[in-house]
């Protein structure tokens, strides 16, 4: 294991913000921690980074407990934070060599890390450009540059996209899945199904400061009921036809609004067929139809019975 | 190690331009200020020789004592103080009137003196007539008694001035020498600058710092360097504007001199660290601190009211001795002053102490690893 957490509670006064977390992140995995804003992602980050103290837990990375004095450890862990952390009064070019400085020594094997760390967020025509001239999405490519130029086995990304352009993010993504391909093992936090969907080998879904749940995302989908959700635009639905379709044993819920009939279809096959012969049987005529398969989204809502982006 | 953190934070500091403002640009336009203010004020120190008039009468032509001393004082030299015009009553009351001289004496056999206001030139011919009027009534009574004695009388001096000053008095020094103290503390900015660079509760930089493999008392160590010589050199600049572009006379000892503007940095830059680790609020509030802690040290240095230094010296002494502006300002006082090292040398004991004390407590504060919350 690259990093092991077993038992952590951090608590802020009587906040319980982590409780009794436990963690695995293996090594060469992209490991999600995916949960609303509160849940205790970054302070679970925090944590294992030795920055925030913790009332009770144990922490160990590279097989080593982690503490704040474990310079060994540290020299091969590389942070993104979800604020931007760097210095205004550097270029773009100075930031990323001193915080690479602090790692490596060597000037030369320095400036080519710099240089690959340039390329790497395509910063290259941006080098002399201080912050405050940056575009929020730069900014966010400089924040991870900063992190990982000293070429990190571990990188830990605290929602490293918020507030970015969908190109940026684009191209943070497709980074994060370079460096992985590179060796590093990836911890990436974010409250973005989507991101997590695409990116993560493993996700643990936290909230209050547990994980509800964690697997690999068809692992994930595989723990809830919902089979797919089948959605219909319908302009003349009865309560009474309402109350038949819930009655269907394939059928988990099914709600009308606004001429738009959304059915939570259980696991199972043909549940599409046997919607439309009970629409056929009953001559119920219906507009546009999909369905779709289950989300992260709904994971989360099935098993803490509210939205993700609560 | 220490040459990548040293130049870095040097182009960070040097680049803050509101820190540069601060810390160098503000003291230089108010000294400019203090210079332009007190450019009439030394002048009016300057001793003027005072216009005066005499009226002829026959009194004053019998009385030779009194006509002696004024011939005396109105001879051309050094020690002239008035020029004396001769006159009758009404021709002296015209020119006072018109402002030509500052007061007449007649003579009735009596001195007398008339003046239209009251002023330091009135004061001083006051002054000047009631010498002589004491010295010609104890002149009087020696020739009565004793007669003989009365050149040992003329000939003897009772005191003798010997002046503790090396340099030339000059009370607006005060001002410069309080300016350079809040120069020095001024220093804070920068101190502040590095603690918040530092503690990872203080700023999301911090926090990406403390994971760097690197002991953060190291890293405090390395950078406070780089803060040093940025202050240090910026007081040297002052101290040079001072010198050369205003003129301003610091005396020749300019070992001392440095030495005290070393250890005045040092003093600015632990206080300014120390605030920056006891008070856990934003950098706006940690800065409005300093800057009202500092005008307030140097007030009470004498930089807007000379006498304030005096007032508290004497009034509250152990303000003046924990006051950092206060030591270094009666540093710079004691070397211009002073024949003897040793007020100087105490000045920089205590601002040592005082230095070391901040230090300590700042270490307090920043020497724990770890944060309750970021």
């Amino acid at each position: 294991m690259i990093v092991k957490v077993t038992n952590l509670v951090k608590r802020y006064g009587e906040l319980l913000a982590l409780d009794h977390l436990n963690l695995e992140v293996k090594e060469g995995e992209i490991f999600g921690l995916l949960g609303p804003n509160g849940s205790g992602k970054s302070t679970a980050i925090n944590c294992i980074l030795s920055l925030l103290k913790y009332d009770k837990g144990e922490i160990m990375i590279f097989n080593k407990p982690m503490g704040p004095d474990a310079y060994e450890i540290k020299k091969y862990i590389g942070v993104v934070m979800q604020d931007v952390a760097v210095f205004e009064e550097l270029t773009v070019y100075e930031n990323i060599d001193y915080f690479c400085g602090l790692y490596i020594n060597d000037k030369i094997k320095r400036k080519t890390l710099v240089e690959e760390a340039l390329d790497f967020v395509a910063l290259k025509d941006y080098t002399k450009f201080y912050p405050k001239k940056l575009s929020g999405g730069l900014l966010r490519r400089l924040n991870i540059a900063c992190g990982i130029a000293h070429k990190p086995k571990l990188i830990i990304l605290d929602e490293p996209t918020v507030a970015v352009d969908p190109q940026s993010r684009n191209n943070i993504l497709t980074g994060i899945k370079r460096l992985n391909d590179q060796g590093a093992t990836i911890i990436y936090t974010t409250h973005y199904m989507e991101e997590v969907e695409q990116l993560c080998d493993r996700i643990a879904i936290l909230d209050k400061g547990k994980t509800v749940a964690l697997g690999t995302k068809d692992e994930l989908k595989a723990m809830i009921n919902l089979g797919e959700k089948i959605t219909l635009e319908i302009f003349n639905f009865s309560p009474k036809a309402l109350e038949e379709l819930n009655e269907l044993p394939t059928v988990d819920n099914a709600s009308y609004i606004e001429s738009t009939l959304v059915i939570r279809a259980k696991k199972g096959k043909n549940n599409m067929v046997r919607i439309l012969e009970f629409l056929n049987t009953r001559d119920i005529e219906f507009g546009k139809i999909y369905s779709e398969l289950p989300t992260l989204n709904d994971v989360f809502l099935e098993i803490t019975g509210k939205e993700l982006r609560d | 190690m220490f040459k990548h953190i040293f130049i870095t934070r040097t182009k960070c500091l040097i680049r803050d331009k509101r820190l540069l403002f601060w810390t160098l640009m503000f003291p230089i336009v108010l000294a400019t200020l203090f210079k332009v203010a007190f450019a009439n004020l030394s002048s009016a120190e300057v001793f003027k020789i005072i216009d005066i008039a005499v009226v002829l009468k026959e009194d004053y032509s019998t009385n030779q004592g009194f006509k002696g001393a004024i011939e005396q004082v109105s001879k051309e030299g050094p020690n002239k103080l008035f020029n004396v015009t001769a006159t009758s009553e009404k021709n002296a009351e015209e020119l006072l009137k018109n402002g030509k001289i500052s007061g007449y004496i007649y003579l009735n056999p009596e001195v007398n003196l008339v003046v239209k206001s009251s002023g330091l030139n009135q004061t001083i011919i006051k002054t000047f007539l009631d010498n002589y009027k004491e010295n010609a009534i104890n002149i009087a009574a020696i020739m009565k008694v004793n007669p003989k004695a009365i050149t040992t009388y003329l000939k003897k001096d009772y005191t003798k001035e010997i002046s503790l000053y090396k340099g030339q008095p000059d009370t607006t020094l005060n001002y410069f020498y309080a300016l350079i103290a809040m120069a020095c503390l001024y220093g804070s900015f920068l101190g502040l600058k590095e603690i918040t660079d530092i503690q990872g509760d203080l700023s999301k930089r911090a926090a990406r710092i403390n994971m760097a493999p690197i002991r953060k008392m190291k890293m405090f160590i390395y950078s406070l360097s780089a803060t040093l010589l940025i202050d240090f050199t910026e007081i040297l600049i002052l101290l040079g504007y001072l010198s050369f572009g205003l003129k301003i006379d610091f005396g020749n000892q300019l070992f001392f001199i440095v030495l005290l503007c070393l250890i005045g940095c040092i003093t600015g830059i632990s206080f300014g660290a120390m605030i920056s680790a006891i008070i856990k609020k934003n950098e706006g509030l940690k800065s409005s601190i300093l800057i009202a802690v500092t005008m307030l040290e140097s007030f009470l240095a004498g930089m807007m009211y000379v006498n304030m230094k005096y007032i508290v010296e004497k009034n509250m002494p152990l303000l003046a001795y924990i006051n950092p502006a206060a030591l270094i300002t009666d540093g710079f006082y004691s070397l211009y002053y002073y024949n003897s090292h040793q007020r100087f040398f105490i000045n920089i004991f205590i601002l040592s102490a005082l230095s070391l004390l901040f230090c300590l407590i700042t270490y307090i504060f920043i020497r724990r690893p770890q944060y309750a919350s970021l």
